[in-house]
């Protein structure tokens, strides 16, 4: 593999990824003195954390209701539909206090109360008292919340020099003989060159993959490439067939509209003009848990009281809204329903479709971040050297659906909490045992076939199919046929990867490579998310199974993990859901129905 | 030039200047339609007048100064060779002050 | 003396077309700037016609279906698609705008598209932007303060202070504005261009912020700061609806009340 020149680092800790968890922990680590690499495949503040919108979820009671951190866990949990693990969920939900509050002291210019507080706002799912009222609980910069924090953090980790490497993409993990990360390969966009960096911890903080469908309000570039990289490093992934369809994405374009917009009062109505919601959530309404409010809505289109001349989707109000609200609270989406559907929110209805919008699912870890994996009986044997944060992992603190405002939480809770643990694990400045050349050789082939490919299909006629069967057959509502087809479909349709042909012969900045490797990664998600999802047989959170339609925590209350090998084969696994909590500040919730 | 601390007084003394040269114009050009084309004489005779002279002085005075410090922005802007560009400043400046002094004098060689 | 020759690889020459092959009805030819590092060719100007009845409404749309559909080794950058991640500005009908919120029908007759002005072009329409990044973190563009807040509390801030950095933190760094200010493009390594001093008023102007004066003083510099001369193309082009010129009318306004 001379072809390619090697450039190597050595550093304490490599986090991959530059979004709000990748900069939060590599401020965290530089702050703390570990010598941090942060390597992203795009420049920080055009990571997808940045299209965040309605706000961050912390029980700071600054709108004086006694708020408080059991009642966001008890929100959380209930969220989770029991599979998030509680444990974890304690631990996010009384971090979130002081994270958010680190946020403000950081500079994140939040929106503020009358007393000067930072200002909060009702979210779905989000209550006081255990269910009975909706509560204040979403932290809010208007409704660019994910700007807010992602540009704050990284002017926080500008100022303490963290080494940034941007445009570059990572390739494959280092994996030493021992099953020990011991850093990333990854290629210079810029220049074409290899760089090898060693970490002491690998952390991943990749984002999810929301491209493997066809609408997503996912970036281009959301498609979890560190999920990829795990499951090469042959380690699991976890709970993958939940995947949340966000209520009200725009019809057509597919971009996002924050449920902060039904926070501040919007609505939903079918083609009679009925706020259905009411029927489907009594006391949540239109805030109720994302899960609920998508299968309600695809109800409501299914049985033909769906909005437009195709009767394929709904309406979402804002009108009633006073114009100075809606310009104080919702700039942002005002300017994007008049971009994107010519609508004037003061006048008339936004056209919404739920869309895919968050992975619960993603790489095991247990809340330092440390990526976990079962080994026999032990069912959390944590990985030596790797992490993983944010939309990437799956701690689990979301478990079968996650609720609106606990994503930003995510990454800056466990951004947080991998930083601290590094700073305890990782001794500064330790020497680099030395790696076996084959390690890097057998990435570079991998590259190195994907980079010569010339078969005659193109990347963008593979991606298509993938994503239109993972939209099909993987969508709000499934069943045991649907999935049989599905996961036919996407084996036949991984096949087409030999065959994928590349135009861009170049080093610099070839984005048709770069696009290929992408779908690589994309392809082996999709394998992973269809087959744990035909193997549910329950329906819980986001995945509604037809076939199935009650929760089942006898047989199923477990998350899947499933491996996949070099020949696209999987193996199936599960662990159990941590019931317990982490301290007696609070019981453990046990599982009931869940009603809105 | 580019010496630090100088750009807002730089940057104010112009517009200063410009401000003042609103009324100076405003007045030379009537004085040049009502009297200035009656002739060499009228003209001397106008100049001889303290009002006229002190206000022609003012006028010179302003219009070299913004012109050079408008002139140095230009060459700032444009001229990137830093050898060529210090010497253009500096040939700028004495050219303002050389052909202001020299305007100055005519007009109190005038007067006087 | 002013640079009268053009540099080497400026002169752009035609490239290849693209016709359309199908009967499609509403078609649109986009002619985009094509350069690469590899060769020592010019750059070139190709010509992509495509079928709109199966395009999105926007241009960043229709370079996703060239990429996907005609020609792969087109080279652009984008990621969010919904106007917040600021990776698509280019220059499209004359005016730098972010691609995904630059709809097609907006421009009549052929689009024309080329990377942001003045920028070195590392290939394609993707700019080099590591300097503009770097003049970002000269301003040190991060919260200061001397007395830190009580553990475990916000700083406070009233809605009114507040509003003072409103349409000032929401700039996506997406450098439009800077690539179209004619000073910037003279001056570029020495002005800081209207995105960044947008970013050094954001720090000024927020309330928390108690190192105010040394902002200033580090701005108070003929080149930095006053390179700008209210030419305003930085807030005509802002494809985000900001006023970076009245940012730094507000730091100049600023520097005369310290003098």
């Amino acid at each position: 593999m001379s072809e390619y020149e090697i450039v190597d680092h050595e550093h304490d800790v490599v986090v991959v990824g530059a979004g709000g968890a990748g900069l939060r922990a590599t401020l965290g680590m530089v702050s703390g003195g570990l010598k941090t690499a942060c390597i992203t495949k795009v420049f920080p503040t055009r990571s997808h954390t940045v299209a965040a919108q309605g706000g961050i979820g912390a029980a700071l009671n600054n709108m004086g209701e006694n708020d408080s951190w059991q009642f966001h866990m008890y929100d959380t949990v209930k969220g989770s539909d029991w599979l998030g693990d509680q444990d974890a969920i304690e631990y996010m939900c009384k971090e979130a206090i002081p994270s958010v509050t680190e946020l403000e002291n950081f500079g994140v210019p939040f929106s503020r109360t009358e007393d000067g507080e930072v200002y909060q706002r009702p979210f779905g799912g989000h209550t006081l008292d255990y269910g009975k009222k909706m509560a204040r609980r979403a932290c809010a910069a208007a409704d660019r919340t994910g700007h807010a924090i992602l540009h704050t953090l990284y002017q926080q980790c500008l100022k303490y020099q963290a080494e940034f490497f941007v445009e570059y993409i990572a390739l494959d993990l280092l994996m030493d003989d021992n099953g020990k990360c011991v850093g990333v390969l990854a290629l210079c966009m810029d220049d074409g060159k290899i760089h090898r960096f060693r970490g002491h911890q690998t952390v991943l903080a990749t984002g999810g993959y929301g491209r493997v469908y066809f609408s997503c309000t996912s970036a281009h570039t959301c498609t979890g490439d560190g999920n990829a990289m795990v499951l090469r490093a042959g380690l699991p992934l976890q709970d993958m067939e939940f995947v949340q369809f966000h209520p009200t994405g725009v019809y057509g374009a597919g971009v996002l509209i924050t449920e902060g917009s039904r926070g501040e009062g919007g609505y939903l109505t079918n083609s009679e003009g009925e706020r259905f919601m009411e029927r489907y959530a009594p006391t949540a309404k239109d805030l109720a848990s994302r899960d609920v409010v998508s299968r309600s809505m695809t109800i409501e289109i299914n049985e033909g009281r769906g909005v437009g001349p195709n009767k394929d989707h709904i309406f979402m109000h804002l009108e009633h809204i006073d114009p100075a609200t809606l310009q104080m609270r919702l700039p942002g989406i005002s300017e994007t329903a008049k971009i994107f559907c010519g609508v004037d929110v003061t006048k008339e209805p936004i056209p919404v479709l739920p869309t895919v919008h968050y992975n619960m699912g993603g790489i095991p870890t247990n809340y330092h971040g440390e990526v976990v994996t079962r080994k026999g009986n032990d069912q959390d044997a944590v990985v030596s050297g790797l992490m993983a944060i944010g939309e990437a992992a799956c701690v689990s603190v979301h478990g079968a659906n996650r609720l609106g405002t606990n994503s930003l939480l995510d990454i800056v809770v466990f951004g947080r909490a991998a930083a601290q643990r590094a700073l305890k694990t990782v001794e500064k400045g330790s020497a680099h045992a030395p790696l076996p050349k084959r390690v890097t050789d057998k990435i570079l082939a991998r590259l190195d076939k994907v980079r010569h490919s010339n078969g005659d299909v193109s990347v963008g006629e593979v991606r298509n199919s993938m994503q239109n069967a993972m939209q099909k057959h993987a969508a709000v509502f499934r069943s045991n046929t649907s999935m049989k087809e599905g996961v036919e479909k996407v084996d036949t349709i991984s096949k087409g990867m030999d065959n994928i042909g590349i135009k861009d012969r170049s080093m610099i900045f070839n984005t048709d490579l770069v696009e290929a490797l992408e779908l690589e990664n994309l392809m082996q998600q999709a394998i992973i998310t269809m087959k744990s999802a035909d193997q549910r047989k329950e329906s819980r959170g986001a995945h509604s199974h037809e076939d199935y339609p009650e929760r089942d925590d006898k047989n199923w209350m477990k998350h899947t993990i499933m491996w996949l090998n070099d020949k696209n084969k999987t193996k199936l696994d599960y662990r159990d859901v941590h019931l317990n909590t982490l301290t007696n500040e609070v019981a453990s919730i046990p599982p009931a129905a869940r009603v809105y | 030039m580019q010496s630090k601390s100088h750009g807002v007084v730089h940057w104010k003394l112009q517009r200063i200047s410009a401000v003042a040269m609103i009324p100076l114009i405003i007045w030379f050009v009537s004085s040049l339609v009502f009297s200035l084309i009656n002739g060499y004489d009228q003209s001397i005779n106008w100049l001889q007048s303290p009002l006229n002279a002190t206000g022609m002085v003012l006028l010179f005075g302003t219009l070299y100064f913004h012109a050079a410090s408008g002139l140095q922005v230009v060459i700032e802007d444009y001229v990137h060779n830093e050898g060529l560009k210090i010497m253009s400043l500096i040939l700028i400046k004495l050219l303002s002050v050389l052909l202001g002094v020299l305007s100055i004098l005519c007009v109190l060689k005038i007067y006087l | 003396m002013a640079e009268f020759a053009l540099p080497k690889h400026s002169k752009i020459v035609k490239g290849i077309d693209y016709p359309i092959n199908s009967q499609a009805k509403n078609t649109k030819k986009i002619n985009v700037y094509r350069w690469s590092p590899d060769d020592d060719e010019n750059p070139r100007i190709d010509s992509y016609t495509i079928d709109l009845d199966h395009c999105g409404p926007m241009v960043l749309d229709a370079l996703i279906k060239i990429k996907q559909e005609i020609d792969s080794s087109l080279t652009f950058r984008r990621s969010c698609r919904e106007g917040i991640c600021g990776s698509c500005s280019m220059n499209i009908d004359g005016t730098n705008t972010l691609a995904c919120l630059k709809s097609i029908d907006e421009v009549k007759g052929d689009i024309n598209i080329y990377p942001l002005p003045h920028m070195e072009v590392i290939k394609d329409l993707v700019p080099d932007l590591s300097k503009a990044y770097e003049q970002l973190t000269s301003v040190k563009p991060w919260l200061q303060s001397k007395s830190d807040p009580e553990k475990g509390k916000s700083r406070k801030q009233s809605p009114k202070e507040r509003e003072k950095i409103d349409g000032l933190w929401e700039c996506v760094l997406c450098f439009s504005c800077s690539t179209s200010c004619p000073s910037y493009w003279w001056n570029g390594d020495k002005y800081l261009g209207p995105a960044v001093l947008l970013q050094a008023y954001r720090w000024i102007a927020d309330s928390r912020d108690e190192n105010t004066e040394q902002r200033l003083e580090e701005l108070e510099d003929s080149f930095k700061l006053y390179r700008c001369h209210t030419i305003m193309n930085c807030t005509k082009t802002c494809p985000k609806g900001l006023n970076p010129a009245k940012a730094i009318g507000e730091i100049k306004k600023l520097q005369l009340e310290r003098r």
